[in-house]
């Protein structure tokens, strides 16, 4: 990868790569980029990797218990999606310069992060319901924007992913309106199941972003295409009504909707709680990441065996 | 790094990695998906049918190592700029000949019915 880095922020190059971004032009793999584009690219294709493969781990805990077999079948479907996922963020990452190899121990070492949301336990039947309407709602929102952003290898996956993703909505959509139209103690699970992860999601999205020249310039690299914010007022957009549309509470008394601006307010969470979650420090990120390790190990052998098949 | 100006260029990337096409029907072309890690072609297959025929048709895969695909280089992109007028090589350029074509058509038609 060395030889395609070519010489470090070159002026030149630089007013160049600035000009084509700016153009709508997309970047592809093995061109020149500047040093910051690539660390920063590298950084967020990263973390949405390792999301994908931590985020199926409390999915999976559900494949033996779910409810019918045509659940467990639909739950099985999306797990592998989000394995899929991982698959072809990995490789997307690594050709910016990082090895797979690499990348896997950063993640079950703890040296790189992966979002909150998946550092939180799923008690219930209903939270798998949660996690496929509201986690991965949450993502489409992110993901959907960065369809549009620079890093052309990245925007192309990204299609395909949330193509995948809205499958996983409508998933979603269809266990929660089972329970929300079933028994008094389905509704109540659904409506504990939403008060639990309810901070979780208003964090996914992150602090809303100070205007440093930092964000400005992820934006104008879009690298970023919008504001924290920006998608956590499309999210609640898309989301809040359908909590009300089957008669649960929004977990956030304060929560309303400023009609002339369409734009939510809500409480404002502990981000403390978030920079805390976001460092491994989650109720379950010790548990999962262990996990994650030990079937990293365990595996190692078919690994092998698929390496050596090959060569004997 | 090849020299400047070069056009041509080996797509940079590990050992391990397949290029993996895939065909939705038979009438169409086959087309990059994405990539794959395997030792060898046969295990590319069976990964690639994992990772990217899950879901929509398929009707053919194929997997070829991605450092053995030449490419053109993003500067070359230029080349593929008509240097001249092509608009002679697009059928709209001679709609006005087809109207012309099609009412003379029709009308030695009306002659004949008559």
């Amino acid at each position: 990868m060395a030889e395609n880095v070519g010489p470090h922020d070159d002026p030149e190059l630089l007013a160049r790569f600035n000009t084509r971004v700016a153009s709508g032009e997309q970047i592809e793999a093995g061109e020149w980029m500047p040093a910051e584009y690539r660390f920063e690219a590298l950084r967020l294709i990263q973390m949405h990797a390792n999301s994908e493969i931590m985020g199926a781990l409390p999915e999976r805990e559900w494949i033996p218990r779910a409810p019918t077999l045509a659940r467990k079948m639909a739950l099985t479907a999306k797990v592998q999606d989000e394995v899929g996922h991982a698959m072809l963020l990995y490789r997307v990452a690594e050709t910016l310069g990082r090895s797979r190899e690499e990348m896997f121990a950063e993640l079950v070492e703890g040296r790189s992060r992966f979002h909150n949301v998946f550092h939180y336990p799923a008690e219930t039947w209903a939270d798998v319901a949660i996690i496929q309407v509201f986690v991965d709602g949450a993502a489409m929102q992110t993901q959907g924007a960065l369809r549009s952003c620079s890093y052309a290898p990245y925007a192309r996956v990204l299609k395909r992913i949330c193509y995948e993703e809205d499958f996983h909505i409508q998933l979603g959509l269809d266990v929660w309106r089972a329970l929300a139209e079933g028994t008094p103690r389905q509704r109540a699970m659904l409506q504990d199941a939403l008060n639990r992860w309810w901070t979780p999601i208003i964090h996914f999205f992150g602090m809303p972003d100070r205007i440093s020249p930092h964000s400005e310039k992820m934006l104008a690299w879009r690298i970023k295409v919008k504001s924290n914010e920006e998608l956590r007022q499309q999210f609640l957009r898309r989301f809040v009504p359908i909590i009300l549309e089957y008669g649960l509470d929004v977990p956030d008394p304060a929560l309303r909707m400023v009609e002339p601006e369409q734009r939510y307010v809500y409480t404002e969470p502990d981000w403390e709680e978030l920079k805390r979650v976001g460092r491994n420090n989650g109720p379950k990120s010790a548990e999962r990441l262990a996990l994650r390790q030990a079937f990293y190990r365990q595996h190692a052998w078919v690994r092998d065996a698929v390496a050596h098949g090959a060569a004997a | 790094m090849k020299a400047a100006g070069s056009w041509e260029q080996r797509l940079d990337a590990p050992r391990d990695v397949w290029a993996v096409f895939l065909q939705s029907r038979t009438r169409d072309p086959h087309i990059h998906v994405g990539d794959v890690h395997a030792p060898d072609a046969e295990m590319a297959l069976v990964l690639a049918k994992e990772n990217y025929a899950r879901r929509d048709p398929c009707v053919s895969l194929w997997v070829v190592r991605a450092d053995e695909i030449h490419a053109t280089t993003a500067d070359a992109a230029e080349m593929f700029d008509p240097a001249l007028d092509k608009s002679y090589r697009f059928g709209g350029s001679y709609r006005k000949q087809q109207q012309v074509y099609r009412s003379a058509w029709r009308l030695s038609h009306r002659d004949e019915d008559q």
